[in-house]
C-alpha cells in the first residue's frame, strides 16, 4: 500500500513538472506571415482597455493598439486575460506583445521587455465624500486602512509613501476599489490616477473625491519578449512617429486627460 | 514558459507561501467545521416533519447550489455593509464558505442517513436499544460510513474553493502565487508552487479520510 | 443608488445572454466528454487490472488535488511549450472536460464497486465474459447510485466553468467582471450573474432530487 501511494505522488509531482519548452525567432516576420497581430490586453476599465455600453472593447491602449495594426498593415487580434493571465499568454507566445497600463518596473523588466514609455501617470489616494481625510498627511496615520490592486503601481506607492497604512489587496480591476471604499472596508484608495479619475466618473455623482497630489510619477509603457528585440525597437519607432504627428497627444486628451469620451462611449 | 524553471526564486517566496498555507488551513479548517455543523442543523430541519423548517432549509440549499460562490461572497462583502453589518474580511470569508459547503454537507448527510436501511432501527428498537445507543452502534457508524467519501470530496471543494477569498483581500495560497507572478512575472513558478501546496493538503485529507474510514466504521464486507 | 445602474444593467442584457450561450456551450460540450470518459476511467477504476486502477487513481488525484485555474493555465499557456497549440474556447473545453471526466470516474467507480460481489461471481461463474458481466450486470444496477450524484456533478461543472473566463473566454461570469468596471454596483452586476447559472443549474438540482427519488423507489421494489 504504501508503495502505490508513493508511486501515486511520483506520477502526479512528475505530470506537473515534466514539461519543457522550445524557442523560436523573427516575431515581426511571424506577424506578417500570418496577417495578424495578437495583443493580449486586460479588460481592468476605463479608460486604458474597457467595454463600452455598446458592448464594444475600446479604450487608449485598444486605439493605440489599433493603429499598430494599421501601420503594420495587418489585422489586430485581442486577447482578453485576467491580470493572472497577461503574462503567461506573452511566455508561452499566444500574443506578441502586452498592451496594458502596466508599469516597466525593474523586476519585471527582468522577465519581459518593455518598450520605451508612452505616458506618465501617478497614483492618487481618494476617499468617500465625507470622509474625516482631508490631505495625503492624514493618510500617513497608522492603522488607515487602503485598498490597492494587486500588482499595481499604487500597491507599490502606498507602501513607500504610507508605511503605517494597513493595506487591503484586491484584484478584478479599479472600480472595485472605488465599491470598496464606498461600501466601509477601507479608508482609502489608491489606483492610477488617470484611471481613477474616469472610474469615479461613472459612479454617483459626488460620492467620492480625489485627494489633492500625486504620490508618484510613473511611467507606462507596452511589453513584448525578450526574444523580440525586432518588435521592440518597431514599437519604439511607432512610439516616437506617433507622438511627433500628434496622434499621441491626441489620444491621450481624448482619453486620459481628459472626460471627452464619457460622450460617446 | 517553463524553460529556466527557477527554484531559488520559489525559495524566496517561502516565507509568504507558508504564510498563506496557513492561512488557507486555517480558514478551510473553520468554514469546514461551521459547514458540517451547518449542514448537520440543515439536515435536520429538512428531515423534520414541520413543512415550515422543511422549506427553509430547502431553500437554503438549493438556492446556495445553483448559484457561484462568487456571487455569494459579493452579497455579503458588498450587501451586508449597505445593511449596517460590517464585519472583518476574513470573518466574510469564513461564513461564505460556511453557508456555501453547508448545503452540500446538507445534502451528503441527507444521502448518508436516507441509505440506512429501516428495518435496521426497528430491530435495534425491538432488541431494547435505548436512543443513543441506536445511534451510537447502527445509524452513525452507517451514516458516516456511507457519507466519508463524499464529505471528503466537499472539504477538497472547499479548501480550493478559498481562493476565492483573494477576491476579498485576503492573503491566502492562491494570492500567494498571484503575488510572486505579479512581482516577478514568473507564472510557471508561481503557479505550480501554488498547486503543490493543495496537493498536499489534498493528500492530507484523503489520508485523514482513509483512517477515519477504517477506525470509525465497520463496513460490510462487500 | 441602484436605480442610477438599473437602466444601464438592463441595456447590458444581450452582452449578458451571448455570455450565458458561452457558458452553455463550454459546461455542455464538457459534460457529454466528460461523462463518456469520466464511463470509461470509472470501469478502469474499479478493474481488477492493478497498473490501470493505479494510473487512474493517480491521474484523479492530481486532477481532484489542484486548483482548476492552474490546470486551466498548464494547458492553455504550457502545452503550447511542448507544441500543442490550442485557442482559448477548445482549450476550456478540454480543461473542464478534464476535471469533469476525473470527478466522474470517482463517481462511476464507487457506483460499481458498491454494486455487491456476489452478483459478479455468479456471473463468472455462468460463464459470462467480462464485457458481458459490465454490460448486463453491473452497470444496470451501479447506474441506480450514479445518476443521482452524477447530475450534481453537472451543476458543479456548470459552475466550475466560471473559471474558463481566465483565459479569455467570455462566459457569464466575464461578462460580470467586464460589466463592473462600467457598471461599478458589484452587488447587482454579479447578482444578475447569480440568477443566470440560478437558471441554469436550478433544473438540473431538480433533475437530480427526481432521479434520485426514482432511483430509491425503483431499488425498494426490487
Amino acid at each position: 500500500m504504501k508503495k502505490v501511494k508513493v508511486f501515486t505522488i511520483l506520477v502526479s509531482l512528475a505530470l506537473i513538472l515534466g514539461f519543457l519548452g522550445i524557442a523560436s525567432a523573427g516575431t515581426l516576420d511571424e506577424i506578417l506571415k500570418r496577417g495578424e497581430i495578437r495583443i493580449a490586453c486586460q479588460t481592468q476599465g476605463a479608460p486604458f482597455s474597457f467595454v463600452d455600453k455598446n458592448g464594444a472593447r475600446t479604450g487608449s491602449s485598444v486605439e493605440l493598439t489599433e493603429m499598430i495594426a494599421k501601420e503594420m498593415g495587418v489585422k489586430v487580434k485581442y486577447l482578453n486575460y485576467d491580470w493572472d493571465g497577461l503574462i503567461p499568454a506573452l511566455l508561452s507566445k499566444k500574443a506578441d506583445m502586452l498592451a496594458a497600463d502596466m508599469t516597466p518596473t525593474l523586476k519585471r523588466a527582468m522577465k519581459i521587455s518593455f518598450t520605451d514609455p508612452y505616458m506618465y501617470t501617478g497614483s492618487v489616494v481618494f476617499v468617500k465624500q465625507d470622509s474625516p481625510i482631508k490631505t495625503l498627511e492624514d493618510v500617513k496615520k497608522a492603522g488607515t486602512k487602503l485598498a490597492v490592486l494587486l500588482g499595481s503601481t499604487g500597491e507599490n506607492d502606498a507602501k513607500r509613501v504610507f508605511p503605517e497604512a494597513k493595506l487591503k489587496t484586491y484584484k478584478g480591476g479599479g472600480p472595485l476599489l472605488i465599491n470598496a471604499v464606498l461600501a466601509g472596508h477601507t479608508d482609502a484608495g489608491v489606483n492610477d490616477g488617470s484611471a481613477a479619475t474616469s472610474q469615479i466618473a461613472s459612479f454617483p455623482p459626488n460620492s467620492v473625491r480625489i485627494l489633492e497630489g500625486q504620490l508618484s510619477k510613473s511611467p507606462l509603457a507596452f511589453a513584448v519578449r525578450y526574444d523580440s528585440p525586432d518588435l521592440q525597437s518597431w514599437l519604439n519607432l511607432f512610439f516616437l512617429h506617433i507622438s511627433l504627428d500628434g496622434r499621441l497627444e491626441q489620444n491621450l486628451n481624448y482619453w486620459v486627460n481628459s472626460l471627452d469620451w464619457k460622450k460617446d462611449h | 514558459m517553463l524553460e529556466g524553471f527557477n527554484f531559488r526564486i520559489i525559495w524566496e517566496y517561502m516565507p509568504l507561501y507558508m504564510q498563506c498555507f496557513a492561512a488557507t488551513l486555517w480558514l478551510s479548517g473553520l468554514s469546514l467545521f461551521g459547514a458540517v455543523v451547518v449542514g448537520i442543523i440543515a439536515c435536520a430541519m429538512r428531515l423534520s416533519q414541520s413543512r415550515i423548517l422543511r422549506s427553509i432549509a430547502g431553500v437554503y440549499i438549493e438556492t446556495i447550489r445553483s448559484t457561484p460562490l462568487l456571487a455569494q461572497l459579493y452579497f455579503f462583502y458588498f450587501g451586508l455593509p449597505s445593511m449596517g453589518i460590517m464585519l472583518p474580511e476574513w470573518l466574510t470569508g469564513v461564513i461564505a464558505l460556511t453557508l456555501n459547503s453547508g448545503a452540500y454537507y446538507a445534502e451528503i448527510i441527507r444521502a448518508g442517513i436516507q441509505a440506512i436501511d429501516f428495518g435496521q432501527i426497528e430491530a435495534g428498537i425491538a432488541s431494547g436499544l435505548s436512543y443513543i445507543q441506536r445511534m451510537r452502534f447502527i445509524i452513525l457508524p452507517q451514516a458516516l460510513g456511507n457519507t466519508i467519501r463524499p464529505m471528503l470530496g466537499q472539504a477538497i471543494i472547499l479548501v480550493k474553493d478559498s481562493s476565492l477569498l483573494s477576491l476579498i483581500s485576503i492573503m491566502e495560497l492562491t494570492r500567494a502565487g498571484q503575488v510572486l507572478t505579479s512581482e516577478r512575472f514568473t507564472p510557471a513558478e508561481g503557479f505550480l508552487t501554488t498547486a503543490a501546496f493543495y496537493l498536499i493538503i489534498y493528500y492530507m485529507l484523503k489520508a485523514f479520510s482513509g483512517w477515519s474510514e477504517k477506525r470509525l466504521i465497520f463496513r460490510e464486507a462487500h | 443608488m441602484w436605480g442610477f445602474y438599473f437602466n444601464e444593467l438592463i441595456r447590458s442584457l444581450p452582452f449578458f445572454l451571448k455570455g450565458l450561450y458561452m457558458t452553455v456551450a463550454v459546461a455542455g460540450l464538457s459534460l457529454v466528454f466528460g461523462t463518456i470518459i469520466g464511463f470509461f476511467g470509472g470501469i478502469m477504476r474499479a478493474s481488477r487490472n492493478k497498473p490501470a486502477r493505479m494510473i487512474v487513481g493517480a491521474w484523479v488525484d492530481l486532477i481532484r488535488g489542484t486548483p482548476f485555474l492552474v490546470q486551466i493555465f498548464v494547458i492553455f499557456f504550457i502545452l503550447p511549450g511542448i507544441g500543442i497549440e490550442l485557442e482559448a474556447f477548445p482549450a476550456a473545453v478540454i480543461a473542464l472536460t478534464n476535471l469533469t471526466a476525473s470527478f466522474i470516474t470517482e463517481i462511476v467507480a464507487s457506483g460499481i464497486l458498491a454494486v455487491p460481489k456476489g452478483q459478479r461471481e455468479a456471473a463468472t461463474a455462468s460463464g459470462l465474459s467480462n464485457y458481458l458481466q459490465l454490460r448486463f450486470i453491473v452497470l444496470p444496477q451501479a447506474i441506480r447510485s450514479i445518476l443521482p450524484p452524477l447530475v450534481g456533478q453537472y451543476v458543479l461543472l456548470v459552475k466550475d466553468s466560471s473559471v474558463v473566463s481566465a483565459i479569455g473566454v467570455v462566459d457569464i461570469t466575464r461578462v460580470g467582471w467586464l460589466t463592473v468596471q462600467r457598471i461599478p454596483e458589484g452587488l447587482m452586476v454579479f447578482g444578475l450573474v447569480g440568477l443566470l447559472y440560478f437558471a441554469i443549474c436550478y433544473p438540473l438540482i431538480n433533475l437530480s432530487g427526481f432521479l434520485e427519488r426514482r432511483m430509491t423507489v425503483a431499488s425498494t421494489k426490487l
